[in-house]
């Protein structure tokens, strides 16, 4: 089995960027990524064949983002990059198994950094698993890579500034949008929003140039509303949206229907934690940060001795952010095997907590507008789907909670809620909120479903096909999902 | 099908173009498309029919994560369309996601 000084799981900023701080330092980094290229979801590069002519779809911040990309790859005689590769489990002895081109491989390392992102906050509303209803995330990855609309009359749904990205991006292509619903309220907290701007002039431009963009377009911005439901024979063929109060409930009488053929569903974004929590570090809950997170020292270091998690997985907070992060491990882990001193560590990471402190100023205002309130978890009905791949209902769990259920953990083993493929990716968020709302069950202590090995849905082919360490491992698995 | 196109033709240069046969009818895809994106791009929502309830799905996070979009490619069963590029020649089947599998899951 092969041994990394540093391994890094994920090539997003985070990743790419401790990557490269820790190489410049001279510790040997292995960096494993799902993904063909790095660049993660936000610096997601071009496949084969595509030629962008015109870069204003893709945002300043792409340019920025290629620079990296840049530096990373001229070092790439200090950096292993092993591309199309899949974690699916953290072992003892500080060992991890992924799979890649079809068989699956250990990897041992001294440090191990999970720099996973996050993904779309899944949200249940009635009709929100017929075909047409997709994440903002999902829609905009659709625009800005591979330039296809994802329909032609499109709704745009939820909150913060991630979705009036893609509301720009879609018309600068040249899509129909029929409106943007924004559950919070931007103009009761003026006074926050410009305390928390200042300084940060970047964003404020580009926050600006979106907002011009959909004023200009005049596709309706409407705030203080929220999607109730998605209709359609088979496909989305209507939505319908009401006027919220403060708590997203909807207010009666101000529901409205509109014919849509696509709906983007985008509620900000929710941590990957699974490789930490698999990790069994601690996690904590934070609302603003996107739910459960793990507990981290100053210098990204988890509870786990020699496992350290930057960026968005670690707390929702952006590419900006994610950066610093990414930074202060990298240079931190090179200083603790050795490779740098103590003061000239101390002095880099000083620069990048600063200008930490300056994003996370702004970052805090726009989370409190768009932190989902109670209203966003009441709108799934009975026979609403919450978990996607067991088909169980929201009526299932609810009988579950009334017969005396109080944890997401009690829940999966009585409903077999977030056992399917996705392994509760996509329901897990959501039952965190719907128990947190229900009026018998306590939020304290680790309210979230666990994960298990493998994380991923590996085919046992790509098992067998692995070393005879990897068998070890299996056995080592068996033995965790029996505890 | 094969008439709707949701491609953008603007700002954009595409490789090579080439078919691909989904449940028996011919699209069209350009290198470097998913087959999840060059079904968007033909308008083909549906993806999949669920176990239980036999619901239809489509794509949804789009990012390789929510297991929405398996679908049957090149005959293998719960291969996720998101993921997958499109090659010529290349056959997806939507159906039923784990019918070849015989059980459930």
């Amino acid at each position: 089995m092969k041994t990394a000084e540093l391994a890094i799981i994920g090539g997003g900023p985070g990743g790419v960027v401790a990557a490269i701080e820790a190489a410049k330092a001279g510790v040997r980094v292995t960096l494993i990524d799902e993904n063909q290229r790095p660049g993660g979801q936000i610096y997601r590069q071009f496949e084969k064949g595509f030629k962008i002519t015109d870069p204003e779809v893709l945002g300043e911040d792409y340019e920025k983002g290629l620079d990296l990309l840049r530096q990373f790859s001229s070092l790439n005689d200090k950096i292993e990059y092993l591309n199309n590769a899949t974690v699916w489990g953290i072992f003892d002895n500080n060992t991890l198994a992924f799979a890649r081109n079809g068989a699956s491989s250990s990897l041992s390392y001294r440090k191990l950094l999970v720099a996973n992102g996050a993904y779309d906050r899944p949200v249940p509303f009635p009709g929100w698993t017929l075909p047409g209803v997709l994440t903002a995330g999902g829609a905009q990855k659709l625009v800005k890579t591979e330039r296809i609309l994802p329909g032609k009359n499109i709704l745009i749904a939820g909150t913060g500034p991630l979705q009036l990205v893609l509301a720009h991006q879609i018309l600068t292509t040249g899509g129909k949008i029929e409106a943007i619903l924004e559950a919070g309220n931007i103009n009761k907290n003026w006074f926050q929003v410009l305390k928390g701007i200042w300084g940060n002039w970047d964003y404020l431009k580009e926050g600006w140039k979106y907002l011009r963009s959909i004023q200009k377009s005049g596709v309706p911005l409407l705030y203080n509303h929220i999607l109730l439901e998605a209709r359609g024979d088979g496909r989305v063929e209507e939505a319908v949206f009401a006027k919220v109060d403060e708590n997203w409930r909807p207010r009666p009488g101000t529901e409205r229907t509109v014919k849509v053929d696509t709906i983007c569903s985008g509620y900000g974004l929710v941590p990957s934690t699974e490789l930490t929590m698999l990790a069994e570090s601690e996690h904590k809950y934070d609302q603003l940060l996107g739910g459960y997170i793990p507990v981290r020292s100053e210098n990204m270091e988890t509870t786990v001795p020699g496992i350290y998690a930057v960026g968005d997985g670690a707390g929702v907070a952006g590419s900006k952010v994610a950066i610093e992060e990414g930074r202060i491990a990298g240079t931190s882990i090179a200083c603790s095997l050795g490779h740098i001193s103590d003061a000239s560590a101390d002095k880099f990471i000083e620069h990048s907590r600063r200008r930490m402190d300056r994003y996370n100023r702004l970052r805090k205002v726009l989370d409190k507008m768009s932190m989902p309130r109670p209203g966003l978890y009441e709108l799934a009905k009975e026979d609403t789907v919450i978990c996607r791949c067991e088909e169980i209902t929201f009526k299932e769990i609810k009988t579950a909670m009334v017969d005396g259920t109080t944890r997401v953990k009690d829940l999966k083993r009585k409903t077999r809620v977030g056992m399917g493929p996705c392994e509760g990716r996509m329901c897990g968020p959501a039952l965190i909120e719907i128990m947190r709302i229900h009026s018998n069950t306590s939020p304290e202590g680790d309210g979230y479903l666990n994960p298990r090995p493998p994380i991923r849905p590996i085919a046992l082919g790509v098992l067998a096909a692995g070393t005879a360490k990897v068998k070890k491992l299996e056995k080592h698995k068996e033995a965790v999902n029996v505890s | 099908m094969g008439m709707e196109d949701n491609r953008v033709q603007n700002g954009v240069k595409r490789g090579q173009l080439f078919e691909i046969t989904v449940d028996g009818e011919k699209i069209i895809a350009y290198e470097g498309e998913t087959v999840g994106a060059a079904l968007m791009a033909a308008g083909q929502r549906t993806l999949r029919y669920t176990n239980k309830k036999e619901q239809p799905r489509g794509l949804y996070c789009g990012i390789g994560l929510c297991q929405e979009c398996r679908m049957v490619i090149n005959g293998v069963a719960n291969t996720q369309a998101c993921q997958t590029l499109a090659a010529p020649g290349c056959q997806v089947e939507t159906r039923k996601s784990d019918q070849k599998r015989g059980s459930k899951i």
